[in-house]
């Protein structure tokens, strides 16, 4: 009889696989019985009270195995097993928040890594904020420039700065002269700059104060690049002697990998700056010659007040300068950032402010997905619970799963975050500070990832957290009502900032449009340009650059096709080379002279006679220069439109005379003929009015060596640059030449904003299909909720129709309202985008009936296709499913 | 039947030791010298006292062997290990000074000590 108990009771313990500790229970509930029975109980109740004596067997097993060290891994291992199977079985989930994933965090880690450097990163000199750019500006140069005359009064009398350093205006070509030549950028500093920006060269040393001076010994540094590139790195570089345009000169430094000049400059050869104030104050009418200057802010002074400190000195330095330039020249003091970066900050803000925004999109999204999960899990949640899982396990799960989709999403952003880098950067055109030097940036990968993980496992967690309650074990799953409201609110914004994603992005393609369509004035197909690079130390004087070039152009209009050969100083559409001046420095003979200061600018361009015919610029009145004025002695002009009639309201300027800044006294100049207007100043900027003089053939009229020559030719451009290098090197052929096609130039020059409008069209695309899918989810998963309604409704005698109608209308009603919420912000904050745009209005008609509609039929697709999915709704089938 | 009083957190590991300290017991053997020695003042939920047994074990201060008990069944003897004894002595002294302080606070001193 006991047998048979201990028998059985063996059956209601060990089912399971027999373990010591099986056997320990057993040899303990056997002895707690035969003791019993021996003190004379009833076997029966002797075991009744022995099982009760010790208690639930089962958690017992269940603790004895949580002693052991390292239990919960075992556990862990299940519920990376249990996820895996949930994802197998439900795809779509785990693929739509991994995609989420990797797009949000992708895309904002790789815009971040490249607008860290130009808004956040430190600059990479000691103590940055501290450094500024000081001088004047006027309205030709807006960088900031000083004369010698007051730099050396400043550094005399200045308070606010600890130190003052200074650097010539920009880079010159230079000449390295020796077996293996190569044309270089060369420019000079004085000894105590690079102390001033925390650097010291990384071989070598800084120049000497001994060095820094007139006639001192003829020293360089060199650029980390020129060291490794034509050096090979050598160490004992320093004490050689190295040939640079005919001067030989002694290499006693290489600067650091990394340093940047402060004006961004890409200079190979540095010499001393050898500042002389002795000369300054007589050079140049005693104004010195130009310098950029920069400055170290002494502790505790703000640049506001270094402002205030520095005007009076300004103020006195204006006395020097005539009347009608006063009112234009300003004092400028700013900090190296703003000076590096000015003209990209509002893309980068706005593309920051993007970047946010599809993040913020995909969070929802990931929040949406993860409390649609959950609300359909409840069911099995309540299942689970009821046959003895613990709420603590149930979380520990849940949190398993949300971590594993985190951890699968942030390798693939971060996957795809190196991938657009990469993108961006050979997309980027030239011109934006520091995108060659951009990578991904760990921090903000971290950041980005612990944000949408974040959302995932808050998200995740909320329905674990929820203690299921028997309802969800008898009645369908059901989403609770508040859960429900939140995500609608959540697709609602999701909608509403894709919006302004979305009209931020057709605001900027609108402007490209224009950008490209535009009329730039000039003929862009079949035209060659070309420019020789003359060593200035050679070609020494005006007279020996003329007889190169008239020699050039006689040989270029030999070669078969061509159509037109000019010459000019400078070519538009960019600015490059152009010598603008006032507005009121023309007067005209008869005439009172305008008052200085306005009137603006005047592009001017010294040009031969058949430039009008390379560049197909109409002549619209009077005549075009001759071929033989370029022997005469007269002064000769062409206006654009746009001046002619600035200058000559309701007159004809045929034949008139005036005098410039230039050439003052004589006879003045003489205008011969009216051209139409050009787009002059930029891609995107309003055209300034023009003025060309002819370029004779005399030597003064070819004095600062910069000239392009531009062919038109019938020929394609790929057969004639040969004939033309060739044709250049029968003349000189140690003179280096560079040629590009008109249309290409000008395809680079809208590269910028290309660039910007890609960008921001592909963040407004990823958040629209985030917040379409996030749309799509939403009502798919609605009406899988309501099936069981609809099977009612469908019963009682609804139509298809009226099914239709009640699903589209919840999705309506969310897409309306997202939308109108999301007009209303884009209207409202588009104005952050008017300095990008060009020629659009912020309130631009067609984008704000353009981006509407398309939202709305996105919308209408995302509603749709869940909808049919519930029209299909069997009632029958429904409701006998219950 | 006299009335059973919960076990103190952390008393158990210290009646296990103690009883095993005498000598080698199986699981049953420790429960019933437990509530023998207390006069059935602690009655072991058997449900804590094998978790019990199996924390010991994997700290390292008991160890276990499979032996025929005297009516020649299997089973699962503890014997305590050497780290067993010096931590038995430590919590011995902890308890000691444990339920003098207690009884210092409680106003019991003289009473407790003799």
């Amino acid at each position: 009889m006991i047998s048979e108990l201990l028998a059985r009771l063996r059956f209601l313990i060990f089912r399971k696989r027999r373990s010591e500790l099986d056997e320990e229970i057993e040899f303990h509930l056997e002895y707690a019985i035969t003791t019993r029975i021996a003190a004379g109980m009833d076997p029966a109740e002797a075991r009744r009270q022995a099982l009760i004596e010790f208690g639930g067997i089962e958690p017992a097993r269940e603790q004895c195995e949580r002693q052991r060290p390292g239990w919960w891994i075992g556990t862990v291992i299940q519920d990376v097993h249990y996820a895996f199977r949930g994802f197998g079985r439900n795809p779509l989930f785990a693929i739509g928040v991994l995609i989420t994933l990797a797009l949000g965090i992708g895309a904002t880690t790789a815009v971040f890594s490249v607008v860290d450097r130009i808004l956040f990163r430190p600059l990479p000199y000691a103590d940055p904020s501290r450094i500024v750019s000081l001088g004047f500006v006027h309205s030709l140069e807006r960088q900031e420039f000083v004369m010698g005359r007051f730099y050396v009064e400043w550094q005399k009398d200045q308070a606010p700065f600890s130190v003052l350093a200074a650097q010539s205006t920009g880079v010159h070509n230079c000449d390295l002269v020796e077996d293996n030549p190569a044309q270089l950028g060369c420019i000079s500093f004085q000894a105590n700059f690079l102390p001033l920006f925390g650097i010291s060269p990384v071989l070598g040393r800084n120049f000497l104060p001994e060095e820094d001076r007139p006639n001192g010994p003829r020293v360089v540094m060199i650029s980390y690049g020129l060291w490794e590139g034509h050096y090979n790195g050598d160490r004992g570089i320093l004490g050689r002697m190295i040939n640079v345009d005919g001067d030989s000169v002694r290499i006693v430094g290489v600067l650091p990998r990394d340093f940047q000049f402060p004006a961004l400059e890409a200079a190979d050869i540095v010499s001393p700056f050898a500042f002389d104030p002795a000369i300054q104050l007589k050079v140049n009418g005693g104004f010195g010659y130009p310098e950029r200057v920069f400055a170290r802010l002494k502790p505790g002074v703000s640049v506001a007040q270094s402002y205030a400190q520095m005007q009076p000195l300004f103020n006195g330095d204006l006395k020097w300068f005539p009347l009608s330039a006063k009112s234009e020249i300003r004092l400028s003091i700013r900090t190296l950032r703003d000076k590096e970066t000015q003209d990209v900050r509002p893309v980068a803000w706005v593309l920051f402010g993007f970047v946010l925004a599809v993040l913020m999109i995909a969070c929802a999204n990931v929040a949406g997905l993860m409390m649609a999960r959950g609300a359909a899990r409840q069911r099995e949640l309540a299942v689970r619970s009821a046959i003895g899982a613990s709420r603590g396990r149930l979380i520990r799960q849940a949190l398993t799963e949300a971590l594993l989709l985190s951890f699968a999403g942030g390798v693939t952003g971060l996957a795809m975050a190196q991938a657009l880098i990469m993108v961006f950067v050979r997309l980027a055109p030239t011109g934006i500070p520091f995108i060659s030097r951009a990578h991904l940036d760990l921090r903000i990968a971290s950041f980005a990832a612990l944000l949408s993980c974040l959302c995932g496992v808050i998200f995740g967690l909320a329905a674990a957290l929820q203690k299921p309650g028997l309802a969800a074990l008898n009645a369908k799953a059901s989403m609770s009502r508040s859960h429900a409201f939140l995500r609608r609110s959540l697709v609602t914004a999701q909608i509403a900032v894709s919006i302004v994603l979305l009209s931020g992005a057709v605001l900027m393609l609108r402007s490209f449009s224009k950008i490209e369509a535009q009329n730039l004035g000039i003929e862009t197909g079949g035209v060659l340009t070309m420019k020789a690079a003359l060593p200035w130390w050679r070609y020494n004087t005006d007279q020996k650059v003329m007889d190169f070039y008239l020699r050039l152009e006689t040989s270029l209009r030999r070669l078969p096709g061509t159509f037109a050969v000019g010459m000019a100083s400078s070519i538009p559409p960019g600015t490059g080379g152009s010598q603008s001046f006032r507005y009121s420095d023309l007067v005209v003979q008869g005439k009172p002279p305008a008052p200085p200061g306005i009137g603006g600018n005047v592009t001017g361009r010294s040009v031969t006679p058949d430039y009008f015919r390379a560049l197909n610029i109409p002549i619209i009145r009077g005549r075009n220069f001759a071929e033989q004025d370029r022997a005469g002695n007269e002064r000769e002009a062409i206006l654009s439109r746009l001046l002619a009639a600035r200058l000559f309201p309701n007159e004809d300027p045929i034949g008139k005379r005036f005098q410039s800044d230039g050439f003052r006294g004589g006879a003045g100049t003489i205008i011969v003929g009216m051209a139409d207007n050009v787009k002059n100043n930029g891609l995107t900027d309003q055209s300034d009015p023009e003025m060309y003089t002819l370029r004779r053939s005399v030597s003064d009229d070819w004095s600062g060596n910069r000239l392009i020559v531009v062919i038109h030719s019938v020929m394609p451009a790929s057969t004639i640059e040969p004939w033309i290098r060739s044709e250049a090197a029968s003349i000189d052929r140690t003179v280096p030449v560079e040629m590009e096609p008109l249309n290409q130039t000008i395809s680079r020059m809208a590269d910028r904003p290309r660039f910007e409008t890609t960008l921001l069209g592909f963040f407004a695309l990823t958040g629209l299909v985030l917040a379409v899918v996030g749309l799509y989810g939403l009502i798919a998963f609605m009406t899988t909720q309501r099936t069981h309604e609809i099977g009612v409704r469908m019963a009682l005698g609804a139509t298809r129709a009226n099914i239709l109608r009640l699903i589209a209308n919840d999705g309506l009603r969310i897409a309306v309202f997202g939308l109108a919420l999301g007009l209303g912000t884009s209207l409202a904050m588009s104005r952050m985008l008017k300095a990008l745009l060009f020629h659009v209005s912020v309130f631009d008609p067609v984008t704000y009936i353009v981006v509407p509609l398309l939202l709305s039929l996105v919308a209408l697709i995302a509603i749709l296709i869940p909808a049919r999915a519930g029209i299909r709704v069997e009632p029958a089938v429904t409701l006998r499913a219950e | 039947m006299p009335q059973s009083t919960d076990l103190l957190q952390g008393t158990l590991d210290l009646l296990i030791l103690q009883t095993l300290a005498l000598e080698p017991m199986h699981g049953w053997g420790v429960a019933q010298r437990i509530q023998q020695l207390s006069k059935d003042v602690l009655q072991i939920g058997q449900g804590s006292l094998y978790p019990a047994l199996y924390r010991l074990e994997y700290k390292g201060w008991i160890r276990s062997e499979w032996q025929i008990t005297e009516n020649n069944r299997r089973a699962k003897y503890y014997r305590l290990t050497q780290t067993g004894k010096k931590q038995l002595a430590t919590e011995l002294a902890t308890w000691d000074r444990l339920s003098l302080a207690i009884a210092s606070v409680l106003g019991r001193a003289t009473e407790a000590s003799s």
